[in-house]
């Protein structure tokens, strides 16, 4: 592509992008979330290896449907010439407005997708017209899965899924609306992020499902041992003595 | 939007919310026009719901009730609140509204309260956060911050040989000076 030309598309997408945050209310940064004195916050995206892993199945799809689009319109060019022409621009933007679409809708998809990580809990949050965020602390996660396929694996991503407690529902059935679960997609560094988790998770002294956890006022201790009665006998003795 | 979150549940006080905001039934007038032909079915259950619709929060848990004919009344405790969802689409985000659905470990599939109609969604959603396990204090750290078993029996022995010694010594001096 010639400058021009990326700086056109580079234009249109900002013009989309502001349409999107003025009329749609579409939040533009990251989100936040309340962090404790002496806690750390980051906040990251997806791989950008994500962005090309989903242009990839973009691609696998629009050629078929275009390829698709040219036969159907190089037969009625046989059949009839004159219908051709007329149905050549019809041809033409059914097969390049949706790729444009969907396109675009990848970019905002990334753009849109953002995770927030503090040492005590985690924030998803993704979409553009319908806006969903997950929120979970750490304590509350039973386990931690990672899931990454072939084509992933080609581009150094996997999907980091953080279930907490609860029957859930069937999560082909559900799509992204998966209940006790927060998706974390498409990240470069999956090892660090489960390694972070699983270290919280093993200090984690409950079962995640709302035990409380005694004090540290009421642990008990074995006061009255053979040491302390003696000394407190001696004590007694001192006074005694006085 | 994302600024409410910045300064945090302190200036907010959940407490105070008892009725949904009345946003919420335009935003249920939107859902229903959407239906088309099915509007009137649609928003004779969707205009009960918001006008029954009561809220309490307290400081240990939240309750939710509706209904006209068939009641419902949900409590549930913020300790026991697993993950909380934030939904917002376009209608709500232009009302400024916000679905915040709440997991427990129940076995429902589904979310087991969806807090909907409340205007604040950030801060409300930050309140709830805050109340959930591990969000603060020393949930996790408790085995670093005090001192193990161990470490407090020594500690107390150490305290008592001091006093101890300390009587040994008053007693020594007494008897010196008789």
């Amino acid at each position: 592509m010639s400058d021009q030309a990326v700086r056109a598309t580079q234009w249109i997408y900002r013009g989309v992008w502001s349409v999107l945050t003025r009329w749609f209310r579409v939040p533009q940064g990251p989100p936040m979330l309340p962090v404790a004195a002496g806690d750390s916050a980051e906040s990251f995206r997806p791989s950008p290896n994500f962005l090309r892993y989903l242009k990839l199945w973009f691609w696998l799809a629009l050629l078929p449907i275009d390829v698709a689009i040219l036969i159907g319109w190089i037969a009625v060019m046989a059949v009839a010439p004159w219908i051709g022409v007329a149905l050549a621009p019809v041809a033409l933007f059914l097969a390049v407005a949706p790729d444009v679409v969907v396109y675009v809708g990848l970019h905002l998809r990334f753009d849109t997708t953002w995770y927030v990580m503090t040492n005590r809990s985690l924030r998803l949050r993704r979409g553009v017209w319908v806006i969903q965020e997950v929120t979970i602390t750490f304590e509350n996660v039973q386990n931690v899965v990672v899931q990454q396929g072939p084509v992933q694996r080609f581009f150094g991503i996997a999907n980091v899924s953080v279930e907490t407690a609860g029957a859930g529902a069937n999560p082909h059935t559900r799509g992204l609306q998966i209940t006790n679960q927060g998706l974390i997609e498409g990240i470069g560094d999956p090892d660090r992020v489960r390694a972070i988790i699983l270290a919280r998770l093993r200090r984690s002294k409950t079962a995640g499902l709302g035990d409380e956890i005694e004090s540290p006022d009421s642990v008990r201790l074995p006061f009255a041992s053979p040491q302390h009665l003696r000394l407190l006998r001696e004590i007694r003795d001192e006074v005694a003595a006085l | 939007m994302t600024g409410d979150a910045t300064h945090g549940p302190s200036g907010f006080n959940p407490t105070q919310i008892e009725r949904p905001d009345a946003a919420l039934m335009t935003y249920y007038l939107w859902v229903a026009l959407i239906t088309v032909a099915g509007f009137p079915f649609v928003v004779i259950p969707l205009w009960c719901k918001y006008h029954t619709l009561r809220y309490r929060f307290d400081d240990k848990g939240v309750s939710m009730s509706w209904g006209l004919l068939f009641r419902r009344e949900i409590y549930l405790t913020y300790r026991r609140i697993q993950d909380i969802h934030v939904t917002r689409n376009l209608f709500h985000r232009w009302l400024g509204l916000g679905a915040i659905s709440i997991q427990t470990a129940s076995g429902t599939s589904g979310a087991e309260m969806t807090i909907e109609g409340v205007k604040k969604v950030e801060a409300l959603r930050d309140y709830l956060y805050t109340q959930m396990r591990g969000a603060k204090g020393n949930t996790t750290t408790s085995g670093e911050s005090t001192l193990t078993g161990e470490e407090t029996n020594d500690s107390v022995v150490a305290l008592l040989t001091e006093i101890r010694d300390e009587l040994r010594r008053v007693r020594g001096r007494q008897e010196t000076k008789a």
